[in-house]
């Protein structure tokens, strides 16, 4: 008992002259590693802001930043540095930002990221470059670098944000909403009782006036976008919405011509000739089509889209008329790589198709880093005036 | 074995009982911060320090400790000088601090020092436990360096972090990488071992003795690597 | 990395991409050492991992709700060492009363263990890391038993040397290293598949 009574207290005692020794070494030590951290934190500012002098760590919980945002810094010369991470082609992409008292980018420094060394790694050097100079305006239009588009997208929007960020913090405001966002709070706005789920109208008539329609899932009604503005009508064709009596005119008439369309399903066997892809097609009584038809993706690179057990297709919607004009055009399903190819089906992209001819089908803009896919895209476009023509000259 | 003199006490842990070649002690930090010159140097001058205060202090205290509470007195004073050695580095090397980052704090469960406390500083006067650590703290720092040196200059063409041009398009990055660390260090022992074959102690006795698990390790580790010897001779 | 995914891609980097043994050479002594016999090295890997998740269990709370709270950081290291050895001692105590046959199997591996850079090293990095309590959990998980696995692998390598004919000079530890390096070598070919796993 005596024993391990000494034992303890030998212990204890070394224990605690270790921890006043620690504590007094802390004391001495604790401000030389503040000053030096201090100092380094601020050597990375200086290197995205030269001009910056010294940096005040900004108080941001009062404001809603873009959710990249991590730390902002405010420099003497008025300028900002903004701490973004974000996600490229993984994540964990740390980027440091500069920005001048005028809004424009300064410098910017990628200072960590788990991107592939060879590729997006001196992509975003390339990149950290080209945005210098730029303002909030300028930004969009920098050209992301071939083979590291993620990469270089994920850097830009970053940029984008720091830049939005400085604006929000002299007061101005920006809406930082994606443009999906947008689209969601306006349709809700218009039609509260649709519960802000809405389906996009697959135009199968030209709609005078109108640019697109919404109709709520909960059959409430439906919106209808002219321009900036969005109108709502309920089941009876009656306009809820505050408009001029052109614009309640437009809108009474589409959703008119909607209701009264008749559509009949095609028999492909009744026709020759129509290519393989066709998967099926419908008409109007007022003679336009609607085709589904496949595109071949990225999967089936190679170009051999006739085995199809090799390969990933993308399934398209298009509606035309007699006469061979695109009325609307959707993708339905695509499997192509995330980020890459799947932005053909994105809006902005097939929404590019609208009102193109055989003549002109081809002028559009391809998805960057995916010529394949594009490519494959506008075969299956091409396709389709095929099919039409092929209806229009009658039955076998 | 001879330890009359300081001389040989000193020299003892530099070349015939070198920890890292010839016990096989503090494995980890050998392998981990030998990338880079400097990073070898400075984890091996952190740990001489750790080596020789915990060496004194426990030399010192070696009558007042009790046998039974020896192992967790010494690991509270080892772990408060690696604690004191990691505030100063960070503020005097922050390079190195952030260099070295996790393998600084982990000097405490380096087997060199507990095993040097446990092996020659509880038996030994104050002066001699100062120059068996310092001794072994250097035959540690140059080891390390030798390592760092053959895997930064061959692997990363540069010297201490300064690029060495002419190497640049020959450099095997292997050597830099985890594996590559392995090779060079088992390599090396086999050298050491080549050399002074015949002369070096039996290696397993020191590095089994060093651990303060000894007793118990005896039916499990120890007594395969000791049935081992058995059959080479 | 949010949710149940985000555990699960700290559970399988810790296991195979960041292995703490292969790639960071934590704890590398006992996988040298107690890697000869298949038994062994189950009983020293799951030891590990066990211990590993105690410490974390107790070191985390503790340097969150004690250490940071008092400004008592500088003082991690220690404490941390004293709450392994502790936890040891008690595993040790524990098995020895409740279960004998358990404390017989993996009772000789838990004294090495307190010296085992491992356990330290992964404390010290869940909290370097930033990972909550769920995630330090489950990345200590992932640690053990990413120990346990290259134990498992590298003593089936070592019964292979043992029965070959080795240079004088390269017996022992210098051959060891090597054949390690050859398991380390495999492993770096995992890297970066955690990532483009949930691409």
């Amino acid at each position: 008992m005596k024993r391990s009574i000494k034992s303890i207290s030998v212990l204890v005692c070394i224990c605690a002259t270790v921890a006043v020794l620690l504590a007094m070494t802390n004391y001495l030590t604790a401000p030389i590693i503040q000053k030096t951290e201090q100092e380094n934190a601020s050597a990375a500012l200086l290197e995205v802001l030269p001009d910056g002098g010294s940096f005040e760590l900004v108080d941001t919980s009062a404001y809603t930043l873009p959710s990249t945002v991590s730390e902002v810094y405010k420099a003497e010369n008025g300028g900002y540095v903004v701490k973004l991470s974000t996600t490229g082609y993984s994540a964990g992409m740390v980027i440091m930002c500069g920005i001048s008292a005028d809004g424009r980018v300064v410098g910017t420094k990628l200072i960590a990221s788990a991107e592939t060394p060879a590729i997006g790694g001196t992509a975003a050097d390339t990149f950290a470059g080209s945005v210098v100079g730029k303002d909030v305006e300028s930004v969009d239009g920098v050209d992301t670098i071939a083979g590291a588009t993620k990469t270089t997208a994920a850097y830009r929007s970053a940029v984008k944000d720091a830049l939005n960020t400085v604006i929000i913090l002299g007061g101005g405001s920006v809406d930082i909403r994606t443009e999906e966002e947008i689209l969601a709070d306006n349709l809700s706005s218009a039609l509260p009782s649709a519960n802000g789920e809405f389906d996009k109208y697959f135009f199968v008539e030209v709609l005078d006036g109108v640019d697109a329609i919404y109709t709520a899932n909960n059959n409430s009604g439906a919106v209808c976008v002219i321009g900036e503005k969005f109108i709502a009508v309920d089941t009876d064709a009656k306009v809820l919405s505050e408009c001029s009596d052109a614009e309640a005119q437009a809108v009474r008439s589409a959703i008119e011509k909607i209701s009264s369309t008749v559509i009949t399903d095609i028999d492909l066997t009744a026709y020759e000739g129509l290519p393989k892809q066709l998967i099926s097609a419908k008409i109007t009584a007022t003679g336009n089509y609607i085709i589904e038809i496949k595109a071949a993706g990225y999967g089936i690179a190679g170009g051999n889209e006739y085995h199809p057990a090799s390969g990933k297709y993308i399934e398209i919607r298009v509606s035309l008329s007699a006469d061979g004009r695109i009325i609307d055009c959707l993708t339905l399903s695509e499997e192509e790589t995330d980020g890459i190819g799947s932005a053909c089906a994105d809006e902005r992209f097939y929404g590019q198709f609208d009102g193109k001819t055989e003549e002109n089908y081809d002028d559009i803009d391809a998805i960057s880093g995916a010529t394949i896919t594009t490519d494959g895209y506008k075969k299956a476009i091409l396709r389709a005036f095929e099919c039409v023509k092929i209806f229009e000259g009658g039955e076998k | 074995m001879k330890k009359n003199n300081g001389f040989s006490v000193l020299m003892n842990g530099i070349i015939k009982e070198n920890p890292v070649f010839v016990l096989i002690l503090g494995t980890c930090p050998t392998l981990a911060t030998t990338t880079n010159v400097f990073g070898a140097f400075g984890m091996g001058i952190s740990t001489l320090i750790v080596l020789i205060c915990s060496n004194i202090l426990i030399s010192l205290l070696r009558k007042v400790i009790p046998d039974n509470v020896r192992i967790p007195c010494y690991i509270v004073i080892i772990a408060g000088f690696v604690t004191i050695v990691q505030m100063v580095v960070h503020a005097f090397f922050p390079a190195l601090y952030d260099m070295l980052g996790v393998y600084l704090a982990l000097i405490v469960v380096n087997c060199i020092i507990l095993g040097r406390a446990e092996m020659f500083a509880s038996k030994n006067s104050v002066g001699r436990s100062a120059l068996d650590g310092l001794g072994m703290g250097i035959g540690f720092t140059l080891a390390l360096c030798s390592i760092a040196v053959i895997r930064e200059v061959l692997g990363a063409a540069s010297f201490a972090g300064i690029a060495i041009p002419f190497l640049a398009d020959y450099k095997i990055d292997f050597l830099v990488k985890a594996p590559g660390g392995m090779v060079v260090y088992g390599l090396l022992i086999a050298l050491v071992s080549a050399l002074t074959f015949g002369k070096s102690p039996k290696k397993k006795e020191f590095s089994c003795a060093g651990c303060p698990g000894a007793k118990l390790c005896g039916s499990a580790a120890c007594h395969g690597e000791k049935h081992e010897e058995k059959e080479e001779k | 990395m949010e949710g149940f995914k985000g555990l699960v891609v700290i559970l399988l980097s810790s296991v195979l991409v960041n292995n703490y043994v292969l790639s960071r050479f934590l704890g590398i002594c006992p996988f040298l050492g107690v890697s000869k016999k298949l038994n062994q090295a189950v009983g020293m890997g799951v030891s590990v991992t066990v211990v590993m998740l105690l410490a974390t269990l107790a070191t985390w709370p503790i340097q969150h709700l004690v250490l940071d709270k008092f400004g008592l950081g500088y003082l991690q290291t220690i404490v941390f060492i004293l709450i392994i050895a502790s936890l040891v001692q008690i595993l040790e105590i524990v098995l020895k009363r409740f279960s004998p046959a358990l404390h017989q199997g993996l009772g000789v591996y838990l004294p090495l263990i307190t010296t085992n850079c491992a356990v330290l090293g992964v404390a010290i990095n869940n909290i370097n890391d930033k990972f909550t309590f769920v995630q330090s959990l489950v990345s200590s998980l992932g640690c053990g038993l990413g120990f346990l696995l290259a134990m498992v692998l590298f003593s089936g390598l070592r019964s292979r040397i043992d029965e070959s004919e080795v240079p004088k000079s390269f017996r022992g530890v210098a051959i060891t290293l090597i054949a390690a390096s050859f398991i380390s070598l495999a492993f770096m070919g995992l890297a970066g598949i955690v990532d483009n796993l949930f691409a």
